[in-house]
């Protein structure tokens, strides 16, 4: 594997940089400094340049999406940034927070500048507390010290940041949930399009980007794009972070080039490997909500397109390993739940559909299961809530399920009539 | 938790706003702090500071998992149960507080100390299996010996001047 230049300075420059002196000393507000000598349009240039995409989940081009805020609304310009890391088995985002909040403050600032925007919020999730004051406080240390506040693009030049506190709630990640969450109504996703960047938050347009997303900008515009843009490769540039999770002895983040290093690589290198004499059975390379795949894949080359290849998603990279001590119905059983119990209830397919999986599922598990009966009555409900749904939870709901269902169906078919009693779960402390 | 004193603290931040309605969250956030749940003053109080109705301002608050519409334990113990906690026994913890506890599943314990609830992913499954004393740190990684621990300490412990769940 080669050597990295970390994009997250934490992570080059000792772990903790919580003190705005600290940041600073580490090269912070360089990127900023290097952004408003240049045009609003040249900072957004350098964005799409750069080629970071997404790391919220979608990996939709960063600039691409900031180019598409209309100018001149005679509107104000929002940027959101989305804290509500709630994806099953991601906890990147709390890292940057806890560790270094000021580069996602510096990156905000920097979108602010080249989208014009004068107030921005973070949107935490509820219970994120503790994360929530470690903001919170660098939030006024910036402000304290002009960084954030009336001259904070230089001098009248305004642009501030509002933390605003979720309360439980895995649909508030969703980017128009988040608004109307927001807004101060219940978190149900809208109706696309209009698309937030032409009318989100109050109607105005907004730009909403992940904490990884936005962290990622002070290096890029202090290195340069083209220092970004050469990591990786052409369609995945830049680094990610991975959070790894699950039966590996050592769990954790992990920032890795993309396409340089494999899910093996990940897994039995920088995680520590599984206990011995486990081999691994099913990993989630993307969060919960992606397609599972099997050791079969173990080989794949971390980054969007290879791992679309290989019939899943590099989603959040939140990387949920499970070895052959794991049953694979039981795991689905438990994605089943929690997306039942997150589905906000707006669409139908999405409110009725989760409760059925989880329904089936749970009565395989526990030996009540109907055999193929109940195989068939999966396969049926797939269809009918994928893709009729106006946000991704369902499909987040079912790619899982479905998937673990076409690779390992005869282990559903046997727990569908045996059942599948609770396997002993790994004690193991974590090591490092 | 009264009118007044939610209108103090929603002052300073009203400018951040375009619409008031946003100050909805962060008022009922706040008037749980009181009691550690919204009973009917705070809902009412929440509904005069932000001028919304009642009926609006529960609807709002009915929606989020961390916001109680019922009473609670004073301590509200969440052990996340979502797939990374499961597969390094997350339900071996649960079921080990619980029969602590003298729980059956989830509930809050005759005394009114504690609420033992099932969470989904806290965000911090590296710590797994992990659980979050109210909106606390995520504790973790927890044999169930460190759990009845946790739960001895909070028991002798003051209660918190304000709850943050």
């Amino acid at each position: 594997m080669p050597v990295l230049n970390s994009v997250f300075r934490h992570r080059e420059f000792g772990d903790h940089l919580t003190s705005l002196v600290e940041y600073e000393r580490a090269g912070g507000y360089l990127g900023l400094q290097g952004t408003l000598a240049m045009s609003p349009d040249d900072a957004l240039y350098a964005f799409h340049r750069s080629g970071l995409r997404g790391r919220g989940g979608a990996g939709f081009p960063m600039g691409r999406k900031a180019s598409f805020l209309p100018k001149d609304t005679g509107k104000p310009t929002y940027i959101v940034c989305n804290a509500d890391e709630s994806e099953p088995g991601t906890f990147k985002d709390r890292e940057i927070i806890e560790h270094n909040p000021f580069q996602l403050i510096e990156g905000m600032t920097i979108a602010g500048y080249a989208v014009g925007c004068e107030r921005a919020y973070i949107y935490i999730r509820g219970e994120y507390g503790v994360q929530g004051e470690v903001l919170a406080a660098a939030i006024t240390e910036a402000r304290e010290a002009g960084r954030l506040g009336p001259d904070a693009l230089g001098p009248g030049r305004p642009f501030d940041i509002t933390l605003y506190r979720g309360a439980g709630a895995y649909i508030c990640g969703e980017e128009t949930a988040l608004l109307e969450s927001l807004e101060g109504k219940r978190g149900q996703p809208r109706l696309k399009p209009p698309f937030p960047a032409v009318a989100g938050l109050y109607g105005c347009p907004t730009l909403i980007n992940n904490v990884e997303t936005l962290a990622a900008l002070p290096p890029i515009m202090h290195r340069g794009p083209d220092w970004y843009a050469a990591m990786g490769n052409e369609k995945s540039p830049g680094t990610k972070l991975f959070s790894v999770s699950g039966h590996v002895l050592k769990p954790g983040n992990f920032e890795i080039v993309l396409g340089e290093t494999t899910l093996r690589e990940l897994i039995y290198d920088l995680a520590g490997g599984l206990r011995e004499g486990r081999e691994v059975k099913a990993v989630w390379p993307g969060g919960s909500s992606v397609p599972v795949i099997g050791r079969e894949s173990l080989d794949v080359p971390l980054d969007y397109e290879t791992l679309n290849g290989v019939g899943t998603f590099l989603g959040s990279g939140g990387c949920i390993v499970m070895d052959d001590s794991g049953c694979i119905v039981r795991a689905s059983w438990r994605l089943a739940q929690f997306y039942r119990h997150e589905s906000c209830g707006k669409c139908t397919p999405c409110r009725e559909g989760t409760g059925w999986l989880a329904k089936i599922l749970g009565r395989m598990v526990h030996g009540e299961g109907r055999g193929e009966e109940d195989i068939r009555m999966l396969e049926s409900l797939f269809g009918r809530i994928s893709g009729r749904t106006l946000c991704p939870l369902a499909d987040g709901a079912v790619m899982p399920v479905q998937s673990a269902l076409n690779l390992f169906r005869d282990e559903f078919v046997r727990v569908a009539s045996e059942g599948s009693p609770r396997p002993e779960p790994m004690m193991e402390t974590p090591v490092g | 938790m009264t009118t007044h004193e939610l209108e103090e603290f929603l002052a300073p931040m009203r400018h951040e706003y375009a619409d008031p309605r946003s100050l909805i969250l962060p008022a009922l956030r706040y008037a749980q702090g009181d009691a550690g749940w919204l009973d009917p003053q705070a809902m009412a109080a929440v509904a005069e500071a932000t001028g919304f109705s009642q009926a609006y301002v529960e609807s709002v608050a009915s929606f989020y998992d961390r916001l109680y519409l019922e009473p609670v334990g004073r301590r509200v113990i969440n052990v996340c149960v979502t797939l990374s906690c499961m597969l390094r026994g997350s339900d071996e913890i649960f079921e080990h507080l619980a029969d602590y506890l003298g729980l059956d599943g989830e509930g809050t314990t005759d005394d009114g100390m504690f609420s033992l609830h099932k969470v989904q992913c806290i965000g911090a499954c590296d710590r797994a299996p992990c659980l979050q004393i109210d909106a606390g740190q995520q504790i973790g990684p927890l044999e169930p010996a460190d759990a009845t621990c946790l739960v001895d300490d909070l028991r002798e412990a003051a209660a918190p001047a304000r709850y943050d769940r």
